[in-house]
């Protein structure tokens, strides 16, 4: 009889021990996994953007310079430049540039890649990569608004 | 006096240390709970500081990008954010002796990113085609420079027109290390 309860009650120890066990596997691996993998919203990005949109390309229309905002607003247009080069070639040209660099991607920096995204009415209209895509990133999103077209840039830094 | 030796069973003393060791069982399970929740606060303190240590030097360098010294106004077309106009700077840059101690920092520097002119000094004559604008500079010791990105604008002419030429470039100031 003593040796049943002794049983019993080591039971409920064991299975409280178990119990505790679970709670902290589930702690842990919900911890863990957030710290692997982080993305942070960055002023520091949404500034570089935003500078970005305003950098004066070398495509010409009629009346001025492009800046790299219009020419989002043109390629969807389907325009060319004054010198008849396509804007959408000139934006991809002048956007790989102008982040290249910007952030520069090596093994003794802390950047390890990049993406940038153009979304207009949800579509992807123009992705640039390079480098690594890692875990921890910081990015930002500008919103424009053009004729009732919604534009969307993306970009986040990987490191 | 009488000292009496009292003699518990055996099972009273299992008992005993069966209570013993459920307490420590516990007390160890709320230390390991405790100690977690203490590095759950801690890294999620440590990422809003360390957040908030970015936001605040980033908006000392927007505080100063957007300042009527530098901000392009509506000299460019319509208000812009962190724009800098580069001939208001190299006109401050030439009269910084009367600002020097205006902003509280050590050190104002531009340096352009695209195009990249490497570190050609920018002065009245070549501000057009160089790399560091190097606005203020004191002789003392410097704590690491904040930097933000800032869209550098000018007027240029091509074939005797006008127009608004942007650049991107950051805007590093350092403040005085007084440790």
């Amino acid at each position: 009889m003593i040796r049943k309860k002794g049983q019993e009650e080591m039971v409920g120890f064991a299975l409280i021990m178990i119990i505790v066990a679970v709670i902290l596997v589930i702690f842990l691996s919900f911890f863990l996994n957030r710290s692997n993998e982080e993305f942070v919203e960055s002023y520091e990005v949404e500034s570089f953007i935003q500078s970005m949109l305003q950098y004066t390309t070398d495509c010409r229309d009629n009346l001025e310079y492009l800046s790299i905002q219009k020419l989002i607003i043109d390629c969807q247009d389907k325009k060319i430049c004054l010198d008849e080069r396509d804007t959408c070639e000139v934006l991809n040209f002048t956007l790989n540039k102008v982040i290249d660099e910007s952030w520069k991607i090596d093994e003794d920096r802390p950047i390890k890649g990049y993406k940038l995204n153009i979304v207009v009415d949800e579509a992807i209209v123009l992705n640039i990569q390079e480098g690594n895509i890692t875990k921890n990133s910081k990015g930002a999103t500008q919103f424009l608004s053009r004729s009732g077209i919604d534009y969307e840039i993306f970009f986040s830094a990987y490191y | 006096m009488n000292l009496q030796i009292v003699s518990y069973g055996k099972k009273g003393q299992l008992k005993i240390q069966q209570m013993a060791f459920m307490l420590m069982a516990v007390t160890l399970f709320f230390v390991m709970v405790g100690m977690f929740l203490l590095v759950l606060m801690f890294s999620q303190l440590r990422e809003s500081a360390s957040l908030l240590e970015e936001k605040n030097a980033l908006l000392l360098v927007t505080k100063l990008a957007n300042s009527p010294e530098f901000s392009c106004g509506e000299a460019f077309g319509s208000n812009r954010i962190n724009c800098v106009d580069a001939d208001k700077v190299m006109m401050l840059k030439g009269n910084m002796e009367e600002y020097s101690g205006f902003w509280g920092v050590a050190k104002i520097e531009i340096r352009k990113i695209y195009p990249d002119n490497e570190n050609v000094l920018c002065d009245g004559g070549n501000y057009d085609n160089c790399g560091v604008i190097e606005i203020l500079s004191k002789n003392v010791n410097m704590l690491p420079p904040s930097s933000n990105y800032i869209s550098l604008c000018r007027k240029d002419s091509y074939e005797d027109e006008i127009y608004d030429k942007c650049e991107l470039a950051l805007l590093m100031v350092s403040s005085e290390d007084k440790t």
